[in-house]
């Protein structure tokens, strides 16, 4: 399974692949836009009200000293989210990172 | 203790006007507050709850107004006990003005809640704080944009520097209700206005929405409108339409173009926070920083509140002394000095360790450090499917658990309050150290520090085991990491002593008497029936009682049994009382309640240190010299009554066994009776099986 999650990575870094891409593995200091968090319950309540939402751009600031959690960047507001959590936050489907255009706001 | 102090005004008295504060967490709103509040500021608990409470009584435009902060919220939909109280006040206590707080350096973020505030029907104001914050992140704003937009006063602010702060005084009553903000896409808009027009309430558009969106009701409606809500959300569904996020999407297209039309200068900066973070949160020395930052947190609530233990000490053995001259019959100047007075002084001795704790606490949370340590923590307690601020009870509780039960209140679910709460109990804290000091001295003179530290090491390991345990009990996921990290900031120090003051207060009122009794309770164990000596006491029955429970875990000495009873109330004074019971009761106390104290915590850090790091080669933990306070008389009888085995359970035991009468009243102040009920007998079930573990291996083991 560590295989196949290596796998992906390498494929988007090379544009080669389509959408799906998780915020958990975004590269840092690269803006992207969210696509939808696909989760229920508190989780995605608590997220929304961070300003975590579809259409908001996002950019990992840095991880955590042991990896996790991350730090990320959602408008003004600096957020810790785990590893898992970010996993479940699918950013939108472009190839490679999110263009420089998208991140003018 | 002194109400007198709440009342209001012995003066004229006209109605008094309630304004009501909201905002996000971390817009400065208690700065505001402290600011507008002049001399009146009360802090305190929402009633039945252990959520602060910021209130304060003012005059405005000749009347008098009585503000009160509501917890910082990012939503009105609450996901926490703290925003859930918020949302209710909003509805219910129907305020003459919402003063809503906004950050005016995160303005779309912080417009979301606002534009929730413009659909309660309640006349409202918004403040632009941080003024200068955000003129530091680089923004240029228009207030008068927002205000023309929403259609209420905007008054922009700088609260710490006391810029606006009488402009925002002078505006409180021009609060109005606001014109409509947010429209919602066809269908849902109409649902919307369809179950409004059922509701009774000045905020029935919000509530409409909240029932639409699938929240739980916040306050009784009707159940016709239930119903409706029901049918209305169901047809929404039915045709594609997810209300919970097209609101919300709504909500937010509506704050972004808000804040588009009042941010008219935007550069971004390197502010200050994006400074300071390089450095803490920095791959390698974030490590290493989190360290030397909670030392000092450790050792400010420790060494700071240390001079005064030892005077409330003095204070008790003066009165004790005092109570001796009075020339009472024995039993009851007895009663006095040692149940009475060391009662209360027992609860006493905790204030100042507490008070030091919260000063503590309120710095790291208020300042944007605490987030941070939470940050650095967080992969460790995930192993227990903790948050990491979960990491400071855990903490403090080898300084003392009492202050480290309390600290569970920087946690923000309930659930997980309650878990780091039967964990920190196991944390050995500075009084057991006594006990394993005299012990493993006696028994393992040569391996006397490894002994302490694996002591250490147990104790964290059945708390974080306990804390995983009850959370799979309860069927929680892993804990949300979760969280802001807000902009470092100067914490309001009047407001932080105030708060340090109340909670102080607070453990004092609420967990004395229960302190005080359990202290009387042992007293009354060794000193009756009337004219006993130790060995006919009911302390040496009830000693004799606990001899057949004991027994397989070799342990049959009377007066190593009985000792462990006062250990129940206090463990600083297990020692004690075995000298007493061993060698006759020469002084009443061979070790005091805080002699030398000062001298165990350099020990404890440097035990925690070793913990923490958990570096092989930090093994070297100074010798402890308190060994030596020790009588040689003790630690022959000692000798005589246990084997190595035995003794290593006995520490086993000492270490796990309910740590203490203040713990359990700490546990009950702020969870309750059962959750306390159950910690002790949870506790109890822990140390005997553990120590009855401890005693068969170690017999194995010494034996091969």
């Amino acid at each position: 399974m560590d295989q196949g999650h290596r796998h992906k990575r390498k494929r988007q870094r090379r544009g080669l692949g389509g959408g799906g891409r998780r915020l958990s593995e975004l590269p840092e200091n690269q803006p992207a836009v969210i696509g939808l968090l696909a989760m229920r319950g508190p989780l995605r309540k608590r997220l929304l009200a961070l300003g975590v939402r579809p259409g908001a751009v996002v950019r990992v600031v840095r991880r955590a000293p042991l990896g996790d959690p991350l730090e990320i960047a959602v408008g003004d507001t600096l957020i810790a989210i785990r590893h898992a959590e970010a996993a479940e936050v699918i950013l939108k489907g472009r190839d490679g990172a999110a263009e420089e255009g998208d991140v003018s706001e | 203790m002194f109400q007198s102090k709440a009342a209001p005004p012995a003066h004229e008295n006209p109605p008094e006007t309630l304004i009501v504060t909201v905002g996000n967490p971390n817009t400065g709103k208690t700065t505001l507050i402290n600011a507008l509040a002049g001399s009146d500021l009360k802090v305190g608990n929402w009633p039945g709850t252990t959520v602060d409470r910021l209130e304060a009584r003012l005059h405005a435009d000749g009347r008098e107004v009585h503000l009160v902060d509501l917890p910082g919220t990012y939503s009105l939909s609450p996901s926490t006990p703290e925003e859930a109280l918020t949302a209710q006040e909003l509805l219910r206590s129907q305020p003459a003005a919402v003063v809503d707080v906004v950050d005016a350096g995160n303005l779309e973020r912080n417009l979301h809640l606002t534009l929730e505030l413009t659909e309660l029907g309640l006349p409202l104001l918004v403040v632009l704080n941080l003024m200068d914050e955000a003129a530091g992140k680089g923004y240029r704003l228009d207030p008068e944009r927002l205000a023309a937009a929403l259609g209420v006063p905007v008054i922009p602010t700088s609260a710490s520097r006391g810029e606006g702060v009488a402009e925002l005084r002078a505006a409180l009553f021009s609060a109005s209700v606001p014109q409509p903000q947010v429209r919602y896409p066809g269908q849902l808009e109409e649902a919307a206005r369809r179950l409004a027009a059922l509701i009774d309430h000045p905020a029935r558009r919000w509530l409409a929405l909240a029932l639409l969106a699938g929240e739980k009701p916040l306050l009784e409606l009707p159940n016709e409108v239930l119903q409706a809500a029901a049918a209305e959300r169901a047809r929404l569904q039915e045709i594609g339409v997810d209300p919970y996020l097209e609101i919300e999407n709504a909500r937010y297209a509506r704050a972004h173009e808000l804040a588009r039309q009042v941010i008219v200068g935007a550069e971004k900066r390197l502010t200050l926070t994006d400074r300071i973070d390089r450095w803490v949160l920095h791959p390698l020395l974030g490590g290493p920083i989190f360290l030397l930052g909670m030392l000092l947190a450790f050792r400010f609530t420790f060494l700071f509140s240390a001079p005064w233990v030892g005077f409330i000490g003095d204070l008790q053995g003066v009165l004790a002394g005092w109570v001796q001259a009075l020339d009472l019959p024995p039993l009851l100047a007895s009663f006095l000095a040692d149940g009475l007075v060391g009662g209360v002084g027992t609860v006493l001795s905790f204030a100042p360790v507490l008070f030091t704790l919260y000063l503590a606490l309120a710095f790291l949370e208020t300042s944007g450090f605490l987030a941070r340590a939470a940050f650095i923590a967080d992969k460790m307690m995930l192993l227990a499917g903790l948050p990491g601020r979960a990491f400071i009870p855990l903490i403090l509780g080898f300084g003392c658990n009492v202050p480290a039960i309390y600290s569970t209140r920087i946690l923000n679910n309930p659930l997980d309050r309650l878990r780091v709460a039967l964990a920190v109990p196991f944390m050995s804290c500075s009084a057991r150290l006594t006990v394993f000091v005299l012990f493993s001295a006696v028994f393992f003179p040569a391996q006397a520090s490894l002994v302490v530290f694996g002591l250490y090491l147990l104790g964290m390991v059945i708390g974080l085991l306990t804390a995983w345990l009850v959370g799979r009990a309860a069927g929680a996921g892993a804990s949300s990491g979760l969280m802001e990290l807000p902009p470092y900031r100067m914490p309001t120090f009047r407001v932080i002593f105030k708060q340090a003051w109340a909670r102080t207060r607070s453990f004092l009122t609420g967990a004395g008497g229960f302190i005080t009794l359990a202290v009387v309770f042992v007293w009354a164990l060794l000193n009756l029936p009337p004219g006993t000596t130790m060995e006919s006491s009911y302390y040496a029955r009830a000693a004799g009682l606990l001899s057949p429970l004991f027994a397989p875990l070799g342990i049959a000495d009377w007066r190593l049994l009985g000792a462990l009873i006062p250990g129940f109330v206090a463990k600083e004074i297990v020692v004690g009382t075995l000298a007493v019971s061993y060698l006759g009761a020469a002084p009443t106390q061979a070790i005091g309640l805080v002699q030398g104290l000062e001298q165990l915590l350099s020990s404890l850090w440097a035990a925690l240190l070793a913990t923490l790091q958990a570096l092989p080669a930090f093994f070297g933990l100074p010798q402890f010299s308190a060994a030596a306070a020790a009588p040689t008389a003790l630690q022959s009888a000692l000798q005589s009554a246990l084997t190595p085995a035995a003794a290593l359970a006995y520490m086993a035991y000492t270490l796990l066994y309910t740590p203490c009468a203040a713990t359990v009243a700490a546990i009950r102040n702020e969870f309750g009776r059962r959750q306390a009920a159950i910690a002790v007998v949870y506790e109890l079930i822990v140390a005997w099986l553990v120590a009855w573990g401890v005693f068969h291996l170690a017999r194995l083991w010494l034996a091969g």
